[in-house]
């Protein structure tokens, strides 16, 4: 068996590159939408996942590339655009029988199936030739892919071989080995119902020649033409209880590729009632004349009967969102996920890439008042930039006797004058330069921004009254003004989270960006949220100053509280499990010569942080206030 | 003290085995960029090309170069392209020019920009946001009307012979903030930008470099599109066609493609081995 996790990180690298988005990746088995389950061995692909089997029984891990493929080949060659109208003039035979039973958001896909006396058959067949279609044009577009697929489809035939074809079953199994490279002629001569060569013969021509997502329902509707007077003979409640896994995340995939189109019409729409109204306010009052009271010109009902279908639509729109959202689970399209181990004291060894950890950009506060940051800033300013002021700044000094330089160094020149008139070999570094003198420092403030962060200053809570998520904020925003004054590179994130399947890492700035005005309403949109899961939040960041380059790197943690989460140990209420993976993390990250520094305004915060850290790493401050201030100093010491 | 121009050793590197330009460079037009240089330079106007790196900004240059100054015979200046690689350690006096020391003499070198000042070629800086900010002020008055080049150390006036043109150019892509170009130097040029062709073309450049066969150049196209997908993580220059086209250049002297393509685009991108293994899968799947 090959497990997803050792995967996981080099297939959303590979997903990203082939589609050209990020999709998170996640087992099947945590698929979290109501409307149907994922089977684990099954795959899918949402708006914003791609989940695939956690275990795979395939010949060596590139089964799993096979099957990202496969779900990505879904989206690229359009399996989900399926629309029924068009089907009715590309599925030859096709016609449109009005299905009362079925619902007026039905799928594209449903009401294309319940055309049929038996569309659990349809719907089975039209799966298999999109399996077929597919993987022919993925061969075509990605062609060193065909000797992996070879690979996993022989290894799937061979835990299904061939069987006896003498029911309906019998000949969708005989198409499926089919579909997975099994031979034809060896095929047929299994078939006892003498219907399988023809069928055979179509998937043939599909593979051949692939096309769209009609001629898959087309070749479909040929096979069941060809299969259905098998039908009679086989239990149809098998048919359809085989049917159901295959066919709702297509059906629910199609709608959310169908909610593209309805956005497409509601802007046309929208542009086109933003037209007509400029038209109707260009005709002259006198256009009204003739008309009794209470009655409206025919532009006007015209313009009113579009703007009642515009709004049918939005509610529509709305609504349907709502039931995808409901069925495939909540998406967060802007998010990355990492997957981080974590260490189990208590077992010795880490969990291997135990949390999942979303990264997302921190939504800047619309209400956030930029007059108001920058009062904040310019008060604290003077106590945050005296310590700051201590480090050296950028600049150019002249260095002398170099081999290349913009000037010549006349006391070098005489030199080598002299050394040429005593018969001596002169030296040739006879110039002076300006050497840039820069601090390549990376700094990352790590603000924790959990529930309790809501509290009060003084610990009474009160309308008005400062809270520690007041403090942490406005030192962000001083420590930020002042850092870019002094030109180092810096980041500033907040974390939180619930539960080891969602810590939450907030960017409000990376260290690459420059300081704008947004940045200031980011910082200002760090809100309380709910837990304080410090470990991979520290691996997170970590990674990120590493990357930077930078050769001096800084991670400053800013939290009010001990780590704790509510799986963050077998017991909730022993917080020694997140302190140690805590203290587990800060080594890691000084391993990777990262420098650590851990500030808490938890006046009880010696107690856990010098089990966290070295003495000379922590910091416990009594007077909350005094955040922006000692940060500062804290800084100027780590980084001078 | 005497003007001489003799090129130092110690000077910035310049390409000019290559920038007597007699054969035409191949270069691809991508839209209507060879109009806009060609109007530019007969109003005298100064370039700025901007984007990614190895997409074909100095090829471009080399083959206006050409056009303007072999196809049109302007000019029988023997090096008419003089191209200044910029780097951090870049001055003004590199660009200008020096005093050396001779024997017992002290004698004048002019730079490469000088040199291009007076002899009238087209003076290429190449990536100039990474050069010092010393060296950006000084072309402010080769850029406008005055086309004066200052040279301080010698206190000689320098005016642009008049087939002299300045092309600068830059990506805004992966500099550093820090390393932005001033909006008083940026606002001083036309700017044309640049991207990376779409498959189809860059499949035609690639096959014209390389010599590969059409279905090669196309899958090489297809991989520098797919691994173009993953700039951001941590190589935000994409792969360049001129990367593409080394890889091109590997399999047609016999390397087979994947170790081609691993060793000129798998490896040269990024140092990152979870970002390598997945464009190493990437070329898997997208070569036959």
């Amino acid at each position: 068996m090959i497990e997803l996790a050792a995967h996981e990180e080099r297939l959303a690298l590979f997903a990203e590159g082939i589609a050209g988005r990020y999709f998170h990746i996640k087992p099947s088995g945590d698929f979290a939408g109501r409307a149907f389950s994922l089977a684990a061995d099954q795959s899918a692909l949402t708006s914003d996942t791609l989940f695939l089997p956690e275990h795979l029984d395939g010949p060596d891990p590139t089964a799993y590339r096979v099957l990202a493929l496969q779900q990505l080949g879904h989206r690229e060659f359009g399996s989900f655009t399926f629309d029924f109208a068009m089907a009715l003039t590309r599925v030859p035979g096709l016609t449109d029988h009005e299905v009362p039973t079925l619902s007026g958001r039905a799928s594209d896909f449903e009401r294309f199936y319940h055309q049929f006396a038996l569309p659990a058959l349809i719907s089975r067949l039209l799966h298999l030739c999109e399996r077929v279609r597919v993987d022919a044009l993925l061969v075509r577009r990605y062609p060193g892919i065909r000797r992996h697929l070879r690979r996993f489809r022989a290894h799937l035939l061979e835990r299904q071989p061939p069987a006896a074809v003498d029911s309906l079953n019998g000949a969708v199994h005989a198409l499926r080995c089919r579909a997975l490279g099994a031979d034809s002629a060896a095929l047929t001569t299994l078939d006892a119902t003498g219907l399988l060569a023809p069928a055979l013969a179509v998937l043939d021509d599909l593979d051949q020649a692939p096309g769209d997502v009609y001629a898959s329902a087309a070749a479909a509707a040929r096979l069941y033409a060809q299969l259905s007077p098998l039908a009679d003979a086989t239990a149809p409640g098998e048919i359809l209880l085989l049917d159901e896994e295959l066919a709702e995340p297509g059906n629910w995939l199609q709608r959310e590729a169908r909610l593209t189109d309805w956005r497409d019409e509601l802007a046309a729409l929208d542009a086109s009632l933003a037209v007509e109204q400029l038209h109707g306010d260009d005709v002259s009052a006198a256009d009204s004349d003739g008309l009794t009271d209470g009655q409206m010109r025919p532009d006007d009902l015209a313009l009113k009967a579009m703007q009642d279908d515009r709004d049918t639509l939005a509610r529509r729109i709305d609504m349907e969102r709502s039931a995808i959202r409901d069925a495939l689970g909540a998406d967060t399209p802007d998010a990355r996920s990492f997957r981080y181990d974590e260490w189990d004291y208590q077992q010795r060894r880490y969990l291997p890439r135990w949390c999942r950890l979303f990264e997302s950009r921190l939504a800047p506060d619309p209400e956030a008042d930029l007059a108001k940051l920058q009062a904040v800033i310019r008060t604290h300013r003077p106590g945050v930039q005296k310590p700051l002021e201590q480090i050296r700044p950028l600049g150019y000094q002249r260095v002398f006797r170099q081999a290349d330089g913009d000037e010549l160094d006349f006391n070098a020149v005489i030199a080598a004058r002299q050394d040429v008139r005593a018969g001596q070999s002169p030296d040739d570094r006879v110039y002076s330069r300006r050497d840039r003198i820069h601090r390549d420092v990376c700094a990352a403030f790590l603000v924790d921004l959990s529930a309790s962060t809501d509290d009060a200053v003084d610990g009474e809570a009160g309308e008005g009254e400062r809270r520690i998520i007041d403090v942490q904020r406005e030192a962000m925003l001083v420590m930020s003004a002042a850092l870019e004054q002094l030109g180092d590179s810096y980041g500033v994130y907040g974390f939180s989270g619930y539960g080891r399947d969602c810590v939450d890492f907030f960017v409000a700035k990376e260290p690459a960006e420059p300081f704008r005005p947004g940045t200031l309403a980011a910082i200002a949109g760090m809100k309380p949220k709910r837990s304080t899961r410090m470990g991979p939040a520290i691996r997170h960041a970590v990674g990120k100053l590493q990357a930077s380059g930078n050769a001096l790197r800084v991670l400053l943690i800013i939290s009010d509280g001990f780590p704790q989460d509510c799986d963050y140990g077998p017991d909730r209420g022993d917080h020694e499990y997140g302190v140690q993976d805590t203290a587990r993390a800060l080594r890691e990250a000084h391993d990777k010569g990262v420098e650590t520094f851990c500030i808490t305004v938890d006046r009880s915060g010696h107690d856990y942080l010098k089990r966290m850290c070295p003495e000379s790493r922590y910091l416990v401050i009594e007077e909350v206030e005094d955040l922006p201030a000692q940060l500062s100093k804290v800084y100027e010491a780590l980084t001078a | 003290m005497k003007p001489s121009g003799t090129p130092s050793g110690n000077q910035p590197s310049e390409r000019q085995g290559s920038a007597q330009l007699r054969d035409e460079p191949y270069y691809l037009p991508l839209a209507d960029e060879i109009d806009v240089f060609e109007a530019a330079y007969d109003a005298r106007l100064p370039v700025l090309l901007k984007g990614p790196t190895g997409c074909g900004k100095t090829r471009f240059v080399e083959h206006m170069t050409w056009r303007l100054y072999r196809k049109r015979a302007a000019s029988e200046v023997e090096f008419p392209l003089v191209t200044i690689s910029c780097h951090e350690d870049l001055t003004a006096t590199d660009m200008v020019g020096r005093f050396l020391l001779r024997g017992d003499d002290t004698v004048w070198s002019d730079g490469p920009l000088t040199r291009a000042v007076r002899t009238g070629a087209i003076c290429y800086l190449d990536e100039i946001v990474e050069a010092r900010k010393d060296t950006t002020v000084l072309i402010h008055s080769l850029t406008d009307h005055r086309r004066l080049l200052a040279i301080d150390k010698t206190g000689e006036l320098l005016s642009a012979h008049p087939n002299f043109l300045l092309v600068i150019s830059y990506n805004p892509g992966y500099q550093s903030v820090l390393k932005d170009l001033k909006p008083s130097t940026r606002q001083r040029f036309v700017s044309l930008t640049f991207d990376y062709p779409d498959v189809a073309r860059e499949a035609e450049i690639i096959g014209h470099e390389s010599g590969v066969d059409a279905a090669m150049a196309e899958r090489l196209a297809v991989i520098g599109e797919k691994v173009r997908n993953l700039s951001q993580h941590g190589f935000e220059e994409g792969v360049s066609t001129r990367l593409l086209i080394y890889t091109g250049e590997l399999i047609g002297r016999g390397i087979e493609p994947r170790r081609a393509a691993e060793i000129a685009v798998v490896h040269a991108v990024s140092d990152d081995a979870m970002v390598q293994q997945a464009i190493a899968d990437i070329v898997d799947t997208v070569l036959p």
